[in-house]
C-alpha cells in the first residue's frame, strides 16, 4: 500500500505493528516511515479488487 | 543453498504455474506503475498469495499474447539486485528461482538516472530484459525528452516507451514480449581494478547459476548473504577458495567498495545519457506543480487553506454533513420515527421499567446511544472523512506539513517536540509513543503532556468543527482560541524541548486529481473503522449511564461537577457532555450537539464548552498509552494538570466573552 501522507510504498504487514494503546489492537496501518495513520483496506474492499481484477499496489 | 530449494519447491504449488506457460517478470522501484501494466496485461484470473515463507504479497496472472500462453508475475519494489528489505529480497528470489522467460524492467521516466543503475545491474546478470520506460506522459509534460532508439543501441535491449497508465505503449510491451529472443546485449566495463577484482572472484566459480559469473562475483563482494550460501552449496569443495578471494579482496576494499561500484555504475549510466536524456532549456512547470508551490508558500499558501477549509470543512461537512444530514437523521429518522417506535417497542416487551431505562431510556443504548453513533456522528464522519480523503489522495498533507513547518521556523518555532506533536494531528495516541525517540525523560514527559493538552486527533477535530460550524461565532472563537493555546504551546514546547527539527519526510508525492475508487475505498474504510472503535465505546458508555442512574451515581457525578459548570458558566447538563467526553471527545461533543439542539446551550456557553472539551485528554486510548509508556504516577499528573487546565482555560474564555459581549 501507499502511504497517504508520504507516498511511501510499503507493504500492509509492515505498518500493522500498532502501539498498542487501542482497545481491541491497532485498526489502522502505520506508515513505517513517517508514522502517518493509514486506514487498512477493508476486506470487502479486498474481494471487491480481486474480482475486479485490481491490482493490490498502485 | 536450503532456502533456495525449499521455496522453489513450494513455488510449483503455490504459482499455479500450467507448466507450458513462459514466465513474464515484472521488476522495478515502487511506484513506477509495474500494478497497472500487471493489471493491463494479465486477464480475469489473478492470484494474490504471500510468497512462500514471507508475509510479502506477489500477484500472479496469465496473458495470451501473440497465441502464446504466458505467466505474469508482478514482483514487489525493488531497488537493486542486493536487498535490503524482504520485498526486494522476495523480488530477487523469484529472479533466481523461477527463471523468467522475460524481466520487464519497469522504470519512471522522470527518473532514468536514477532507476537505470538497476538495469545495468539485470543486463549484467545476463537476464532476459526489456525495459520498459514508464510515465512518458508526464515526462514530455515537464519537457524531457528521451531518446528511445539511441537507448536502445547503446543497452542493446529492446527499449519501450509507455504511459500505461494512459494505456499507452502495451501493444508494443506485448510484441515485444512475444518477439523476445534472448541475443546479445551490452557489457558495461568498469575500473580496470574493479574488473580485475571481479575476475578474480568469477574465474573461480565453475557452477550453474541463474546469475552470470560477473554478477555473482559481485554480489559476494557486497557480501550478499544468500548468494555466498547458494554458492557455497554449488561449488562444494571449490567454495573455502571463492570465501578466501572473496575475504581478501573484500578487505582490501574494505572502506569503499560500496561506494566505489555505486560511483562507478553512476558513471556508466552518466555515459549511456549522453544524448538520450535531454533537459529542456527552460524547465516547464506542470500545473500540479504550480498548485504544489502554491500550496507550500506561506503568503498563498494560508490563502489556499482558508479557501480549502472553508468550502470544504465549513460548507461540505458543516453545513451539509452537520446540517441537512443531521436534521434528516437525527431530527426526521430518529426523534420523529425510530425513537417513539423502539420505545414502545420495548416497552411492549419487557415489563421492567429499569430494563426499558437500559434500551430506551434518556440515556438507552438505543435512543442515545445508536442514536448518537448514526444520527449525528454517521453524516458528519462520512462527509467528513470523503473531505479528508480527497486532500489525502490529493497529496495536499505532505505539503500542508511543510507549510506549517515553514510558519513554525518563520515564527521561530522549531524543535524536536515539533514532529510528535504535527503526528498528533494524525492521531495522538501514536504519537504519544513516538515521544521515545525524543532524548531525555523530561523532553518524552512535555511532549506528552503537550499531546494531551492542545492537539486533538484528525478525526475528533473534525467532528468538533463540524458541529460547531452551525454557529459560526462559536467556530470562529473556538479556532483562534485552539490556535492560540497550540501557539502558546508550541513556543513552550520550543523552549523546554530545544534543538534541531529533524527531517520527518524525504521527498514530496506529487499533487494529482483525486482519484474517486481511491478516495471512496479509503472513506469507507475509515468509517468502517471508526465506527469499530466508538460504537462499543458508545454502547458501554450508554451502559455505564444507565447504571450510574439506577444507583443515583450519575446523578451525584452531575451534582458534584454542577460548581465547575457553574464557573465556566454552564447548565449543570453539560456535565454530561464531559462525562461522555471522558471515553472520547467526539462523543462529548455529539452530546453538546443534542443539547444546544434542545435549546439549552447559546452560542458562548456552546463554545466554552466546546474549547474546554477540546483541551481534554482525547480519549481513552491515549491515557493507557500515556500510562504505558510514562507510568502510571506521571499519566494520572498529566491527566488531572489537563483537566485543570481545560476548565482554567474556559473559564478565562467565558469571562472574556461575557465582559466583551462578542457572541
Amino acid at each position: 500500500m501507499i502511504c497517504g501522507f508520504c507516498g511511501y510504498e510499503f507493504d500492509e504487514s509492515e505498518g500493522k505493528r500498532g502501539c498498542g494503546g487501542c482497545p481491541g489492537g491497532c485498526h489502522a496501518v502505520h506508515c513505517p516511515r513517517c508514522n502517518y495513520k493509514n486506514p487498512p483496506e477493508a476486506a470487502v474492499i479486498k474481494k471487491l479488487k480481486r474480482i475486479f481484477h485490481k491490482g493490490e499496489k498502485r | 543453498m536450503d532456502v533456495f530449494k525449499k521455496k522453489n519447491s513450494c513455488h510449483s504449488s503455490a504459482n499455479g504455474s500450467t507448466g507450458a506457460a513462459r514466465k513474464v517478470a515484472l521488476v522495478g522501484n515502487p511506484n513506477v506503475g509495474k500494478s497497472v501494466l500487471f493489471n493491463a496485461l494479465t486477464g480475469a484470473y489473478v492470484t494474490v498469495s504471500n510468497y512462500p515463507g514471507t508475509s510479502v504479497e506477489v500477484s500472479r496472472g496469465s496473458a495470451t499474447i501473440d497465441g502464446g500462453e504466458y505467466e505474469i508475475i508482478d514482483t514487489p519494489g525493488m531497488y537493486s539486485l542486493l536487498p535490503i528489505t524482504e520485498e526486494e529480497r522476495v523480488a530477487r528470489e523469484i529472479l533466481l528461482n523461477e527463471s523468467p522467460d522475460v524481466v520487464l524492467h519497469v522504470l519512471d521516466a522522470r527518473n532514468l538516472e536514477r532507476m537505470l543503475t538497476m538495469t545495468l545491474q539485470l543486463i549484467d546478470a545476463q537476464l532476459p530484459v526489456i525495459l520498459v520506460v514508464n510515465i512518458m506522459d508526464e515526462a514530455e509534460r515537464m519537457g524531457l525528452s528521451i531518446d528511445l532508439e539511441l537507448l536502445r543501441e547503446k543497452l542493446g535491449i529492446p527499449v519501450i516507451g509507455a504511459a500505461t497508465a494512459k494505456k499507452r505503449g502495451l501493444d508494443e510491451i506485448r510484441r515485444a514480449i512475444a518477439s523476445y529472443r534472448k541475443g546479445s546485449h551490452a557489457v558495461f566495463g568498469y575500473s580496470r581494478r574493479l574488473e580485475a577484482d571481479i575476475d578474480s572472484v568469477a574465474s573461480l566459480i565453475r557452477g550453474e547459476y541463474p546469475l552470470a559469473k560477473k554478477s555473482l562475483a559481485l554480489l559476494l563482494l557486497q557480501r550478499d548473504e544468500e548468494v555466498t550460501a547458494l554458492v557455497e552449496q554449488r561449488e562444494g569443495e571449490g567454495f573455502p577458495q571463492i570465501r578466501e578471494r572473496v575475504k581478501e579482496k573484500s578487505f582490501e576494499r574494505r572502506e569503499s567498495f560500496h561506494l566505489d561500484l555505486s560511483m562507478e555504475r553512476k558513471g556508466i549510466v552518466k555515459g549511456l545519457l549522453d544524448g538520450v536524456f535531454n533537459l529542456p532549456d527552460k524547465r516547464v512547470v506542470t500545473a500540479s506543480e504550480r498548485l504544489s508551490r502554491l500550496a507550500v508558500r506561506p503568503a498563498t499558501g494560508v490563502p489556499l487553506l482558508l479557501v480549502v477549509l472553508y468550502f470544504g470543512l465549513y460548507k461540505f461537512v458543516g453545513d451539509f454533513g452537520a446540517g441537512t444530514l443531521v436534521d434528516f437523521l437525527e431530527g426526521k429518522l430518529f426523534e420523529e420515527m425510530f425513537n417513539p417506535w423502539i420505545s414502545g417497542v420495548v416497552k411492549g416487551v419487557v415489563p421492567w421499567v429499569a430494563i426499558q431505562e437500559l434500551f430506551v431510556g434518556e440515556y438507552g443504548v438505543l435512543t442515545l446511544g445508536l442514536r448518537y453513533a448514526v444520527g449525528i456522528i454517521l453524516p458528519i464522519v462520512a462527509t467528513f472523512f470523503l473531505f479528508f480523503s480527497i486532500l489525502e489522495d490529493s497529496g495536499y498533507f505532505p505539503r500542508l506539513a511543510l507549510l506549517v513547518d515553514r510558519i513554525f521556523k518563520k515564527i521561530g518555532l522549531t524543535g524536536r517536540a515539533v514532529i510528535p506533536m504535527v503526528l498528533g494531528f494524525g492521531c495522538d495516541t501514536m504519537a504519544t509513543m513516538v515521544t521515545r525517540t525524543l532524548e531525555t525523560v523530561r523532553e518524552r514527559v512535555l511532549a506528552t503532556l503537550l499531546l494531551a493538552l492542545a492537539i486533538p486527533c484528525s478525526a475528533q477535530l473534525g467532528v468538533i468543527l463540524s458541529l460547531l460550524s452551525r454557529a459560526p461565532g462559536a467556530l470562529l472563537v473556538w479556532s483562534l482560541c485552539l490556535l492560540l493555546i497550540f501557539l502558546v504551546v508550541g513556543f513552550a514546547a520550543a523552549r523546554l524541548v530545544p534543538g534541531e527539527t529533524p527531517m520527518f519526510y524525504m521527498e514530496l508525492p506529487p499533487m494529482r486529481l483525486p482519484q474517486l475508487s481511491n478516495v471512496f475505498t479509503k472513506t469507507y474504510t475509515r468509517m468502517q473503522w471508526y465506527f469499530m472503535e466508538i460504537l462499543p465505546l458508545f454502547i458501554l458508555a450508554s451502559v455505564l449511564l444507565w447504571i450510574g442512574k439506577l444507583t443515583n451515581f450519575f446523578e451525584t457525578a452531575v451534582e458534584t461537577m454542577s460548581p465547575a459548570m457553574a464557573a465556566i458558566g454552564l447548565p449543570k447538563e453539560v456535565a454530561v457532555a464531559f462525562i461522555f467526553g471522558f471515553f472520547r471527545r467526539d462523543y462529548g461533543a455529539a452530546g453538546l450537539y443534542d443539547l444546544q439542539t434542545n435549546g439549552l446551550l447559546d452560542p458562548r456557553q456552546l463554545t466554552v464548552a466546546a474549547v474546554t472539551l477540546t483541551l481534554f485528554i482525547p480519549c481513552v486510548a491515549q491515557f493507557l498509552v500515556m500510562k504505558k509508556e510514562r507510568g502510571w504516577r506521571v499519566a494520572i499528573m498529566i491527566g488531572l494538570f489537563v483537566s485543570l487546565l481545560a476548565f482554567a482555560s474556559g473559564w478565562l474564555l467565558n469571562q472574556f466573552l461575557l465582559v466583551t459581549g462578542i457572541l
